[in-house]
């Protein structure tokens, strides 16, 4: 088999060979090479599916492994010790038949509430990274494609025209909202209609009005951009959860609502780059719609970046929300993550050094491994760097 | 250049007017009202509460409250609303207790990491690099409290000194020297832990920029007429590798006012970043949004400087 194959091979020697290796191939080539970035993805993998296995072993109302479970008969035991048996009820008994990595100061099984835990950090951080990539895409992608774009006074009308009427309906003013909506409406109308009579050359002086050009839409996406990052992040972040209302879900949202601006920077450097490609220009020559274009063949191109900040974002995240957890803001107290073990555990740091150990080493090690991951990618994926080492 | 200056200062105010409009947003349409921060409090009648919203203008439509505090902003007169101090002195004591931690912060950052980002440029991919850079990579990655926590059993255990607050409690009455070692003891490990990512980042940020400038043909034409390799490496190379950094002076401005929560919360250091964590439990809205302004202020002057230092030191860039 293998001798017909080479002698195909060289009967086909003057048709053009297309590469040997994929994309996908060349990339695991130089990938490999970096031996810390593979130790990273290992990791990576590794807690993925502990964080899954977490998850489905400690919900419902009796899960195999109860993290809110309170022994006080075996509290504060170190790592590695055997339950006492004689005084724990049956239900009381761990079913691993050992505390891997003891028990707290109210005798809850460390290891379940690690695992409970995981899951937290690995939604926070996946979540609140795809909320802030989707916006810099978003408004990455606008400000890039469309940037040069002048906004006319009609659409700014139509905008403050809906503002207004929002703000007026949530503030249950239900008339003068629909009445303000409904003149939004009219404004749509009204620049339909002047688009259409266009092509009559003499236009009205409302018409040209009406069709005043105000700043670019790149100009507007970028101050807000810069408005935001103003703000110092830690601190904004700390006030709004602290605003909020507990739960889980705020917290992610909030972190992916306030570090999307790395991501619209880099979308928007590589969309102002990719949009002047011969490759984009055949696209448009052949007559694809901007939505097609811009989908099909200016977001895949545009992406290495992006997944190597997305990755270095969800470090950031995972630490973000065990700062959150370590001040007492967020997850609801039975719920364990790690940021709380560990603040729980501060008090005992002398007498129960695990307690703050293992949360920390497991936070240590996802971030490191999350970070090492991503500059790998990075390597890999510029080829200038690539080429310099 | 004139020019430059005067579009940017405009571009500047501009940009501080939105973030004041979107912090006070932000602050005012979070569910709850700071009215109603302890419910269960018997003192909080109605009428203390109406007297309260009344005093505060609460009841005044949005975009009132928002002239009222921005007319109170500055003029000066904004005052807390848990203690009626005026905020600008509160935060002037604060930040006299966080500037010290701030100072020895940046003089560790800036004179580890340049030593050690240039060592590492040097010896490229040999081992110190290779374990620089996992160090580094480990510094990034640690979380701030486990550090501390870490740090603080280290040095309790093996030195036995104090380190929780800015000094001993009843220190007061000892000798100058025990007083002086007690303060450093003490300042050591917060300003410690606030420079480790600081460290960090700047000398895999040093390490770059000097294998950039290390790949230039100047450079290699001063190795190949047979200089010495010190007089190549911080001479020729270092000198033009140190561009970037000048404009980095301007960056560290708003670092000024961080100052970092966790790590004071952890410490009990009364400086600004403890000030901001307790303003938002008491959701003591003007000096969150006072903290907020002058922050906002300090990263645009921050920028504004590293422009000017930019275009002072490189006559290649015309803005």
């Amino acid at each position: 088999m293998e001798h017909t194959n080479t002698d195909m091979h060289d009967n086909q020697l003057d048709e053009p060979l297309a590469p040997k290796r994929t994309r996908l191939e060349e990339f695991w080539r130089l990938f490999k090479q970096n031996r810390l970035a593979i130790a990273g993805m290992v990791f990576f993998i590794v807690f993925f599916f502990l964080a899954i296995a977490g998850f489905t072993l400690t919900r419902g109302n009796t899960p195999v492994l109860d993290p809110a479970l309170v022994r006080l008969q075996d509290k504060l035991r170190p790592p590695l010790t055997r339950p006492n048996l004689e005084r724990l009820r049956p239900h009381e008994i761990p079913k691993l038949g050992i505390y891997i990595f003891g028990t707290d100061d109210l005798g809850r099984d460390v290891f379940a509430r690690m695992l409970q835990g995981s899951w937290v950090s690995l939604t926070v951080g996946f979540v609140a990274v795809g909320i802030s990539v989707l916006i810099g895409i978003f408004l990455g992608g606008i400000a890039g494609y469309y940037g040069s774009r002048p906004i006319r006074i009609g659409q700014l009308l139509v905008l403050a025209f809906l503002f207004t009427g929002v703000v007026l309906l949530i503030n249950k003013l239900i008339w003068a909202g629909s009445v303000v909506l409904i003149g939004s409406a009219v404004c749509i109308l009204i620049s339909i209609q002047i688009k259409k009579a266009a092509s009559a050359k003499s236009r009205s002086a409302a018409a040209r009005l009406w069709n005043f050009k105000t700043i670019s839409i790149d100009t507007v996406v970028m101050r807000f951009v810069d408005i935001m990052l103003c703000f110092p992040s830690f601190f904004l972040i700390l006030t709004v959860v602290a605003l909020l209302p507990a739960s889980i879900y705020n917290i992610m949202i909030v972190i992916g609502l306030t570090t999307w601006m790395g991501a619209t920077r880099f979308v928007r450097a590589e969309f102002l780059s990719l949009r002047e490609q011969d490759f984009v220009a055949a696209a448009r020559a052949l007559g694809l719609s901007n939505f097609r274009i811009i989908f099909r063949h200016m977001i895949p191109n545009a992406v290495a970046p992006v997944l190597v900040s997305a990755t270095i974002g969800i470090a950031s995240a995972i630490l973000t929300e065990a700062g959150l957890s370590f001040l007492g803001f967020g997850v609801p107290p039975p719920h364990a993550t790690w940021g709380n073990i560990l603040s729980d555990g501060k008090r005992f740091i002398f007498d129960a050094p695990w307690l703050t150990f293992v949360p920390g080493i497991a936070i240590l090690i996802i971030v490191l491994s999350f970070n090492l991951f991503g500059e790998g990618l990075r390597d890999v994926l510029n080829p200038k760097l690539r080429e310099r080492n | 250049m004139i020019s430059f200056i005067g579009r940017s200062i405009v571009q500047k105010i501009i940009t501080l007017f939105f973030v004041s409009i979107v912090s006070f947003l932000i602050i005012h349409l979070a569910p709850g009202e700071p009215s109603q921060v302890d419910p269960m409090n018997p003192k909080f009648t109605r009428e203390m509460v109406e007297r309260f919203r009344e005093e505060f203008h609460l009841d005044k439509p949005l975009y009132r409250q928002y002239l009222y505090f921005y007319r109170d902003l500055f003029s000066g007169k904004t005052i807390s609303w848990k203690d009626n101090q005026p905020a600008f002195k509160k935060i002037w004591e604060r930040f006299l207790n966080s500037l010290p931690l701030f100072i020895v912060g940046t003089i560790l950052t800036w004179t580890i990491s340049f030593p050690v980002g240039i060592r590492s440029a040097i010896f490229r991919g040999g081992i110190y690099d290779r374990s620089a850079t996992f160090f580094s990579y480990l510094l990034i990655s640690i979380p701030g409290f486990f550090f501390a926590y870490i740090l603080i059993m280290f040095v309790v255990n093996q030195f036995h000194v104090p380190v929780i607050g800015m000094e001993t409690f009843g220190i007061g009455e000892t000798s100058g020297f025990n007083r002086i070692m007690d303060r450093i003891w003490h300042l050591l490990l917060p300003s410690l832990l606030g420079a480790t990512a600081g460290i960090a980042v700047l000398s895999r940020f040093v390490r770059s920029q000097m294998l950039e400038v290390e790949g230039q043909d100047y450079v290699r034409t001063a190795k190949a007429k047979g200089l010495a390799p010190d007089q190549v490496h911080y001479k020729h190379a270092l000198r033009n590798a140190l561009l970037p950094f000048v404009t980095m002076f301007g960056l560290i401005l708003p670092g000024l006012i961080g100052g970092s929560v966790i790590i004071e919360s952890i410490f009990a250091w009364p400086g600004m970043g403890r000030m901001a964590y307790e303003a938002i439990l008491a959701r003591d809205y003007p000096i969150i949004l006072t903290l907020n302004f002058v922050s906002a202020v300090l990263v645009l002057i921050g920028t504004f400087i590293s422009d000017l230092l930019y275009m002072v030191v490189d006559p290649r860039i015309r803005l």
